[in-house]
C-alpha cells in the first residue's frame, strides 16, 4: 500500500508518544496472555480428559472411601468397558511440605483404563512384577532428578505402616508420559496392594473408581445404573464424567474464571481509554495537514483507511510484543509451578485470542479519530471562509 | 523564598484552572489511578479477610494433637487409647472434671453454595460441649446447643451465609443420615463459622470410627507449656503424634491464599506500569499544551523552579484524585464483601473481605508514586521550556 | 464555453446562513480566466477573495451559479469527484507552505503522485524533475524544520507540479517572506507561467506581487471593481 509510509511516518513523529503508549498496550497483553494462560491451566484438567472416561467418588466427598466390593459390581454393570480403582496416598518426600501427588492403583487395569499414558514396554513389564515398584510421570521426573532404578522412599501424611512410622520404600521401575502434550505426567503410581497390605487403617477400601464405558453414548446410561445400584447403601456413590469431575474440583476454587476476566477486562479498559484519548489528540493534532491532503486531492475515505491503519499498527505492535513476553514469562513460571499447575502454557488459543483483541482495540481507538478525519471540511479546518 | 512560594502558587493555580482543555487525557489519568488503586485494594482485601478468617481462630493456649505428617485434622488420627495417654501430659490445665481437653472428629460433607448453585465441602466436627467451650469467642446467634446423643447439630454463622438450606429448624441429609439443625453460632468471624457441629460419639457411630478421633485438643496451663508437651510425646512410644498451639495450626493453614497477596501486587504492579505510561503521556500533552504559556511567565521574570512545581503539583493531584477514586470503588464494592473459597482438607473456608486503613495507605502510596514519577520527566522538561517560544508564532 | 478560456464563472452567487442571517459573498459574479493566464487577484479583507479561491480550487460549491473547468462542470460534483479533479488538475501553493513536518523534502513533494498509478520508479523520476526545476535538488532529504522560508515554500511550488496539472492557485504565497525571496518565488511563478504555459491565479494583497501578473483583478464586497492589465 502506497500510504503506508506516510502512516509509518506519522506513528513515529513524536517517539516518546508512540514509546508510551506502545508500552500502554504492552502491558495490557502482558497481562492478557499470561492471566489467560493461567486460567487455561486451571481449566487443562477439564479439557484434557478422555470423553468415555467416568469416575465413581462417595456421594458426600470423594475423601470418602468406597468399598473394594465395588469394583466387581461395577465391572459387571452394562456398558462398562473396563473398571479400575485408585487410592489417595497423600504421599510426601522427606518433608510433608514437599508433597508427591501419588496414587495406589490396581496396575494393570490402570493403564488399560488410562490407554493416552506412554511407557516403554520393559519398563511397564518390570512395574507390573514388582509390588514395591513406582511408575513415575514424566514431569514429576524431570522436577526431582528422578530415574528409572532410583529407590526412593515415599511418605504418607494420612497413612501409617503396619511395621511402624509412615514411610513406604520403592523403587522406581518405569517413567510414562501423555500420548499428547497438555497430559498431566506430575504424578506417581504404585501397587494398590502394596499399599493396602501395608497399612493401618484396616478394611479393603478404595478411594475411587475409574471406568471406560464402551461408547461415549452409553455415559448418562452407566452412569446412572452405577448410582442407582448403591443407592441408599453405606457408601452411595455420584458418578459423572471426568470432564465434569475436574471441572466441579476447579469450581471449588470460588469463581476464579470470575476473578481473572475481571482483571483483564479491567486492563483492557483502562488501556482503551488510554490509547483511544491518544489517538483522538494525535489526530486532532493534524488538522491541518489531514486538510492539506484533502485539497491536494486524497479522498475522505482513503483518509479515513490510513488513520484505522494507523491505530491498528499501533495495537498490533505494543500486543505483539506483550504477547511475546507474556510467552517467555510463562515458560518460565512453568517449570516454576509444575507441582500446582501441570499444564501452564501459552497456547494457540490464546495467542489467537490476543490477535483478535489487538485488532479489536486498534479498531475502536481509531474509529473515532478516523471518523473525524473523513468528515474534515477543508474549508473549517482552514479556520477560513 | 516567599517569591518562590507565590510563583509556584501562582503557576499551580494557572495550571489547574487550564486543566478543562486537557479534559479527556486528565480524566484518562485519573482513570488509570484509579483502577490500578481498586484491583491493588481488592487483592489485598481478600488476602486480609481469608487470612483474619484464619488467625483468629487459633488460641495461643491451646494445643492441638495430630498424627505425625497430617498436615490437616483431616487426615490425622487418634485412638481412645492414644487420647487417654495424652491427657495425661504435663502442662495440660484441669479443672474439677479433669484436664481440659476435647477430642474431636473431622468429616466431610456437602452442601450447596448459592452462589455459584453448585456442590463444596463442607466440615462436619465431632466435639463435646468441652470442645465448644475451647473456641474463644463462641456465641449461639439462635436457637440452642445440640443435644449430645442425638442427631442434632449446630451451624456456624458463615456456611449460613454461603450455602442454602442450613436455617434453624432444617433437616439435612448427609447420604443415609438426616440431621436436625438447632442452632446457628458465631466464634466472631473465623474460620469455625464455617463448619458444623455435632456430638463425637455420634459420629463416631454413623461413620464407623468404633472409639476413635482424628485430633485433640487441649487447655494448656500457658502458652509456655509446649515444650515440655512436645517432649512428653517424644517420651511416649505408644503415641505416634505432635502438638503444635491452635494459632501455629491455623497461620499454616492460611498459607494457601498467601498467593492471593502475592498476584494481587504483581498484577497491580504490572498495572501500575501501564497506568504509568498514560499518566506520562497526559503530563508530556499538558506541557507541550502550555508551552507558550509557561515561555511568557519565563519572559516575565517566573523561575524554572516554578514551572517544575506546577507540572508536579498536577501529576500528583490527578493522581491522587485517582486514588480516592478507586479507594472509594474498592471500599463500595468489596469491603465485606462474603466469598469462599477452598481451604486446607479440601473444604471451604467463608471469609469477607476486608479493607483497613493500613491497606487503604498502600493503594494512595501506589498512586502518588505513579503520580510523582509521572510528573518529574514533563516537569524537567516544562522547567527547560526556553523563553524564545513565547515569540514564536503557532504555525 | 469559449476554448480559449480554462475557468468560466457564470451568474456565481455564494450565501452562507448563519442562524437567522443570512451573509452575502457574491451575487452574479461572472469571471473568465485564460488558458495561460497569469491572474492576480487583490482586495481588502472580508472582499471575498478567499471564498472565491475556495471556488475555483473546488474546495467550496456555489449556493447558485455555474462553473466551468475546461468545458467541464466543476460545480456540480460530489465531494469524491471533486477531490479527484483537483488531484488530476490542480497545484495548490499556500501562504505558510504546509508542508508536512515529519516528511523529507521528496516525500513531501511525492505526495500528488500517491494519488496516481505510476510505479515507484516513476514517482522518483518526476520528484527529482520538480525538485530540479525549483532548484533544491540538493535538499531533497532534508526535512522542512532544516530549511528557510523561501526553501519551504519552493519545495511547496515542486510539490504543486509535480503531476503536471494546468492551474495553479497560491493563496498569499509570499505573506510570510522577506522582500528578496519573495522575489525568487515570484520570478519562479513566472517561469512555469511563460515557459510551461501554466495558467496561474493569485490571490494577493502586495501590489509589487501582483507585479509580476500579467492580469490583476480587484475586488470588493464581491464585486470586481476595476481591471488593469500590466504589459511586463
Amino acid at each position: 500500500m502506497k500510504d503506508f509510509y506516510l502512516i509509518y511516518k506519522n506513528l513515529t513523529r513524536k517517539k516518546m508518544r508512540l514509546f508510551l503508549t506502545t508500552f500502554a498496550i504492552f502491558i495490557a497483553f502482558l497481562i492478557f496472555g499470561a492471566v489467560m494462560s493461567l486460567r487455561s491451566a486451571l481449566n487443562a484438567g477439564v479439557e484434557m480428559s478422555a470423553d468415555n472416561r467416568l469416575v465413581v467418588v462417595h456421594k458426600t466427598s470423594f475423601t470418602n472411601p468406597l468399598p473394594y466390593s465395588y469394583v466387581n459390581k461395577v465391572q459387571a454393570i452394562e456398558g462398562v468397558s473396563k473398571v479400575t480403582h485408585a487410592n489417595w496416598f497423600g504421599g510426601y518426600f522427606q518433608e510433608p511440605a514437599n508433597q508427591i501427588v501419588t496414587f495406589a492403583v490396581d496396575p494393570e487395569t490402570y493403564m488399560e483404563v488410562y490407554s493416552d499414558l506412554v511407557v516403554p514396554p520393559e519398563q511397564l513389564a518390570a512395574w507390573y512384577s514388582n509390588q514395591t515398584g513406582m511408575l513415575v510421570g514424566e514431569r514429576m521426573a524431570k522436577a526431582n532428578g528422578w530415574q528409572v532404578g532410583d529407590k526412593i522412599p515415599l511418605s504418607s501424611n494420612i497413612f501409617s505402616r503396619k511395621s511402624g512410622g509412615q514411610t513406604w520404600e520403592m523403587e522406581i521401575n518405569g517413567i510414562f508420559k501423555g500420548n499428547e502434550d497438555k497430559i498431566d505426567t506430575s504424578y506417581v503410581l504404585m501397587h494398590y496392594k502394596y499399599f493396602n497390605e501395608t497399612q493401618t487403617f484396616g478394611g479393603d477400601n478404595v478411594g475411587w473408581l475409574i471406568l471406560n464405558t464402551s461408547n461415549a453414548d452409553l455415559n448418562e446410561q452407566v452412569s446412572k445404573a452405577i448410582d442407582t445400584e448403591f443407592a441408599n447403601s453405606n457408601a452411595e456413590t455420584e458418578t459423572s464424567t471426568e470432564q465434569a469431575f475436574n471441572k466441579a474440583f476447579v469450581d471449588q476454587i470460588g469463581n476464579i474464571g470470575l476473578i481473572i476476566f475481571g482483571v483483564v477486562f479491567m486492563a483492557f479498559f483502562t488501556i482503551l481509554i488510554v490509547v483511544g484519548n491518544t489517538m483522538v489528540l494525535a489526530i486532532r493534532e493534524r488538522t491541518g495537514e489531514i486538510a492539506v491532503l484533502k485539497t491536494l486531492g486524497f479522498s475522505s475515505i482513503r483518509i479515513f483507511k490510513m488513520v484505522l491503519v494507523e491505530s491498528c499498527l499501533l495495537a498490533f505492535l505494543g500486543g505483539l510484543l506483550g504477547i511475546g513476553v507474556a510467552y517467555i514469562l510463562i515458560k518460565g513460571a512453568s517449570e516454576q509451578m509444575a507441582r500446582f499447575l501441570p499444564n501452564l502454557s501459552l497456547d494457540q488459543d490464546v495467542f489467537l485470542q490476543a490477535l483478535l483483541y489487538m485488532l479489536v482495540l486498534g479498531l475502536i481507538t481509531g474509529i473515532a479519530p478516523a471518523i473525524r478525519a473523513l468528515r474534515l471540511n477543508i474549508i473549517t479546518a482552514f479556520g477560513r471562509g | 523564598m516567599s517569591s518562590l512560594l507565590s510563583q509556584s502558587a501562582a503557576v499551580i493555580k494557572m495550571n489547574i484552572q487550564s486543566l478543562p482543555r486537557r479534559l479527556w487525557m486528565s480524566l484518562a489519568m485519573v482513570f488509570a489511578s484509579a483502577v490500578v488503586v481498586a484491583i491493588l485494594l481488592a487483592f489485598l482485601a481478600m488476602a486480609k479477610g481469608f487470612d483474619a478468617t484464619m488467625q483468629s481462630a487459633g488460641s495461643d493456649d491451646v494445643a492441638m494433637f495430630m498424627r505425625i505428617g497430617s498436615g490437616a485434622e483431616l487426615n490425622s488420627s487418634l485412638s481412645r487409647e492414644q487420647a487417654n495417654l495424652i491427657e495425661n501430659a504435663p502442662g495440660i490445665a484441669r479443672d474439677e472434671q479433669g484436664p481440659i481437653v476435647s477430642p474431636e472428629l473431622y468429616v466431610i460433607v456437602d452442601g450447596v453454595k448459592k452462589s455459584s448453585q453448585s456442590e463444596a465441602n463442607i466440615p462436619l466436627r465431632g466435639l463435646n460441649e468441652r470442645g465448644v467451650n475451647m473456641r474463644k469467642g463462641f456465641t449461639l446467634l439462635e436457637g440452642r446447643m445440640f443435644t449430645p446423643g442425638t442427631d442434632e447439630l449446630i451451624v456456624g454463622a458463615g456456611i449460613l451465609k454461603e450455602f442454602e438450606g442450613f436455617e434453624l429448624g432444617q433437616e439435612i441429609r448427609f447420604g443415609k443420615y438426616s440431621w436436625k439443625v438447632v442452632g446457628v453460632f458465631s466464634t466472631g468471624g473465623n474460620v469455625f463459622e464455617s463448619e458444623l457441629w455435632a456430638d463425637a460419639k455420634v459420629i463416631q457411630n454413623l461413620y464407623n470410627r468404633g472409639s476413635s478421633f482424628q485430633s485433640l485438643r487441649a487447655r494448656m496451663e500457658s502458652a509456655e507449656s509446649l515444650p515440655s508437651i512436645a517432649e512428653y510425646l517424644k517420651g511416649e512410644a505408644r503415641l505416634t503424634h505432635e502438638v503444635q498451639s491452635e494459632s501455629a495450626y491455623f497461620s499454616a493453614q492460611g498459607k494457601s491464599l498467601e498467593y492471593m497477596a502475592i498476584f494481587g501486587w504483581v498484577i497491580s504492579s504490572v498495572m501500575a506500569l501501564g497506568a504509568l505510561a498514560g499518566a506520562l503521556n497526559t503530563m508530556y500533552t499538558s506541557v507541550a499544551d502550555r508551552a507558550m504559556e509557561i515561555a511568557t511567565l519565563r519572559a516575565i521574570g517566573f523561575s524554572h523552579f516554578s514551572a517544575f512545581i506546577g507540572t508536579m503539583a498536577e501529576a500528583m493531584t490527578l493522581a491522587a484524585i485517582g486514588s480516592l477514586v478507586g479507594s472509594l470503588a474498592a471500599f463500595v464494592f468489596f469491603d465485606g464483601l462474603s466469598a469462599s473459597t477452598l481451604g486446607g482438607s479440601f473444604t471451604q473456608v467463608v471469609f469477607s473481605f476486608q479493607l483497613t486503613p493500613e491497606l487503604f495507605i498502600n493503594g494512595i502510596s501506589m498512586a502518588l508514586v505513579i503520580g510523582f514519577i509521572s510528573g518529574f520527566f514533563p516537569a524537567w522538561r516544562a522547567a527547560r521550556v526556553p523563553v524564545i517560544v513565547a515569540f514564536q508564532t503557532a504555525r | 464555453m469559449n476554448n480559449e478560456n480554462l475557468f468560466e464563472l457564470s451568474n456565481v452567487s455564494k450565501r452562507f446562513t448563519k442562524g437567522k442571517e443570512t451573509i452575502t459573498i457574491f451575487e452574479d459574479l461572472n469571471m473568465q480566466i485564460k488558458k495561460g493566464d497569469f491572474m492576480a487577484i487583490m482586495g481588502p479583507s472580508g472582499s471575498g477573495k478567499t471564498t472565491l479561491l475556495n471556488l475555483l480550487g473546488g474546495v467550496d460549491q456555489p449556493s447558485t451559479g455555474e462553473i466551468n473547468f475546461d468545458g467541464q462542470r466543476i460545480d456540480n460534483l460530489n465531494e469524491g469527484r471533486l477531490a479527484k479533479w483537483r488531484a488530476n488538475n490542480i497545484g495548490f501553493i499556500f501562504q505558510f507552505y504546509n508542508l508536512m513536518p515529519m516528511l523529507n523534502a521528496a516525500k513531501n513533494v511525492e505526495l500528488p503522485l500517491l494519488l496516481t498509478n505510476l510505479s515507484s520508479a516513476e514517482r522518483k523520476a518526476q520528484v527529482e524533475t520538480a525538485l530540479k526545476l525549483v532548484g533544491l535538488s540538493d535538499r531533497a532529504k532534508h526535512m522542512p524544520s532544516e530549511m528557510s522560508g523561501g526553501q519551504q515554500q519552493r519545495v511547496a511550488i515542486a510539490r504543486a507540479v509535480v503531476s503536471d496539472p494546468k492551474f495553479l492557485l497560491c493563496d498569499e504565497p509570499t505573506g510570510d517572506l522577506d522582500r528578496q525571496t519573495a522575489d525568487e518565488i515570484l520570478e519562479t511563478l513566472q517561469l512555469l507561467n511563460k515557459e510551461f504555459g501554466k495558467t496561474i491565479v493569485m490571490v494577493t494583497h502586495d501590489p509589487s506581487a501582483a507585479k509580476y501578473a500579467t492580469h490583476t483583478v480587484h475586488l470588493n464586497k464581491g464585486q470586481f471593481v476595476k481591471e488593469e492589465e500590466l504589459v511586463s
